[in-house]
């Protein structure tokens, strides 16, 4: 009791680099460069959310120059989905990554046409979209409709929590957090409970916004993130607050070694990440056996 | 060489060598505080004998696998891992998928198969090294691994003696170029699928340099001693043999491949002619060489003398 009161006011001078301890508490209670308390930290992102839900997408497209979408391609491909498969996508909840998966995996199914068996695996598929706000998740499944796939028994939307899910041990074949785990309050939490549902051979892959070190170009993201975003969300969203939550959270989420460190902890082997955009994003991966 | 004498050190020692794993783990010089984040891994095993699928014995090897790291403020034990790590699993779905690959060929679907059959959730097919394209990759770990068990299986049987000393080297490639190839005899009817793989400008390193290793193994195996201009020519020749051989046996289809073998007879009897009659050529040239050389002296001699 007394260490984390210790390190409660150091973290608030020393860098939060300090420590493994300090870290993830100081993840546990920044709201962007604010600190709070746990208990309120995600009370107030599910605020963030909430007024964001409506516009998530268009304000995707316009912060990324559309970039967004090669992202989640890529993080798609990585995956490499088969047909059979029991997915489960956490803070997914307008479904990009969801439909993008349902996509792959049928278009494997027209083209392995030859294999009889394939048909009946073609039928268990499931992606499982897991989202701790139903305002995200309503937009999902309106999505959903739109594209033609609200009778799809594929696509199963859930709310819950992704520091304590509901689904069983070892049952998902893969997990993908995007543009999630920033947002979480306990990063470790997160990934034990990824660690968890993952059968043996599943993989875990997060994509998240992360650090850039290249030197001129990190001045110009800084510059862009903390001029151009917020006065982009107030323009297009008419929300600021949660746009400068948004680049302030990236700033203060872990690098992409730690991360990685972190999710090795967690007990995924073969962890590795990919940089993107210099390190704008990162795919983190992880394999359980 | 490098990596058969790394590989045989590894079987029979199993200790580690200097093979660097994919985690990667944080120095924290910028911290106050003198944390610091080591991760060492030694590598593992390499998984040997594998499935033959003309006698169908497996042995399958364990593989040991050490992952150690300290960190600053979160003391952690040395963890000496029980569980299998996952080079071993990747390289038992391997073993596995070659099961399926004449159904299914050298495609992902037989390697989903194969993980399957194992009991492991077919995502791991997913984590196999990938450059650009998705599915080449996947192609590609399955057909380099079979060429590297091949390779060993090779190796082994050349240490084992089998009277390979008694023979005159012409023999002796003729045996192991025959031996090798055989080992391909399963997959004949996918082969070319699995030459096309090899071909693809992404692999194509990868696979020259598994062939400039066979090739060398079996002129080692053979005695070669050379150690200049005679080494690469020595090496391209038995290049060319092998692989001309190897495209003979996509269209034979004698039973046992017998052509083949009388195919690859006659080459390596040209290649060792071809060799005599260099040499023989070189004997001639020298020869006259020197003779007009002396005769040359001579006359030279003669007329400086006036």
């Amino acid at each position: 009791m007394a260490l984390r009161l210790v390190t409660k006011t150091l973290s608030s001078r020393i860098s939060p680099k300090l420590c493994s301890a300090s870290l993830l508490h100081s993840h546990a209670t920044s709201f962007g460069f604010k600190e709070v308390r746990e208990e309120e930290k995600s009370q107030m992102v599910g605020k963030v959310f909430s007024n964001v839900a409506s516009n998530y997408d268009l304000m995707n497209d316009f912060m990324s120059g559309g970039l967004h979408r090669l992202w989640k391609d890529r993080l798609v491909s990585k995956l490499s989905p088969f047909p059979g498969m029991k997915h489960l996508d956490v803070a997914g909840g307008t479904g990009d990554v969801a439909f993008r998966i349902l996509e792959s995996v049928n278009s494997i199914k027209r083209r392995a046409l030859q294999d009889p068996l394939n048909d009946d695996l073609q039928e268990e598929t499931r992606i499982y979209v897991c989202d701790i706000n139903p305002n995200m998740l309503d937009v999902g499944k309106n999505r959903a409709l739109e594209k033609g796939l609200g009778e799809d028994k594929s696509l199963v939307w859930v709310q819950g929590d992704a520091e304590a899910l509901s689904f069983e041990d070892n049952s998902m074949d893969g997990y993908t957090i995007a543009f999630g785990i920033r947002n979480v309050t306990h990063i470790e939490k997160v990934l034990s409970e990824a660690y968890r549902v993952l059968k043996r051979g599943g993989r875990f892959l997060c994509l998240e916004l992360s650090h850039v070190d290249i030197p001129v170009f990190k001045e110009l993201y800084d510059f862009y993130s903390f001029s151009v975003i917020p006065r982009l969300g107030e323009i297009v969203a008419g929300d600021r607050e949660s746009y400068q939550y948004l680049v302030e959270s990236i700033r203060r989420f872990p690098p992409q070694e730690k991360f990685a460190s972190m999710i090795a902890d967690a007990g995924f082997q073969k962890v590795e990440y990919e940089n993107l955009v210099g390190g704008v994003v990162a795919i983190h991966s992880g394999l359980k056996i | 060489m490098y990596r058969t004498v790394v590989n045989r050190i590894l079987l029979t020692k199993n200790t580690g060598g200097g093979r660097r794993c994919l985690l990667r783990f944080p120095d924290l010089r910028t911290a106050v505080s003198s944390s610091r984040f080591s991760t060492t891994t030694e590598p593992q095993t390499f998984p040997n004998r594998p499935l033959n699928p003309a006698d169908s014995s497996t042995s399958s090897s364990s593989t040991s696998f050490q992952t150690s790291s300290a960190a600053g403020d979160i003391p952690r034990q040395e963890r000496k891992n029980p569980r299998a790590e996952y080079q071993g699993e990747q390289a038992r779905v391997l073993q596995a998928s070659l099961r399926h690959v004449l159904r299914l060929g050298w495609s992902e679907e037989a390697m989903i198969a194969g993980a399957k059959e194992v009991g492991i959730s077919p995502s791991i097919v997913g984590s196999f090294p990938r450059k650009e394209a998705a599915l080449v990759e996947v192609l590609l770990g399955l057909n380099k691994f079979f060429m590297d068990d091949c390779l060993q299986r090779l190796i082994d049987r050349i240490d084992s003696g089998e009277e390979l000393q008694d023979l005159i080297p012409s023999q002796c490639i003729y045996k192991l170029v025959r031996f090798r190839l055989e080992m391909q005899a399963p997959y004949i009817s996918k082969w070319p699928q699995a030459l096309s793989i090899q071909a693809h400008p992404l692999n194509v390193s990868t696979s020259f340099k598994q062939r400039a290793m066979l090739v060398d193994e079996i002129w080692h195996a053979a005695g070669d001693e050379a150690s200049d201009l005679d080494w690469y020519v020595k090496r391209t020749v038995l290049g060319g043999i092998y692989s001309t051989t190897e495209i003979y046996m996509l269209t034979d289809s004698s039973p046992e491949f017998r052509d083949t073998w009388l195919f690859l007879d006659n080459r390596v009897k040209d290649a060792f002619d071809l060799k005599k009659t260099i040499q023989e050529a070189t004997y001639l040239a020298e020869a006259v060489g020197a003779g007009m050389g002396s005769s040359l002296q001579g006359f030279v001699g003669k007329v400086i003398q006036r």
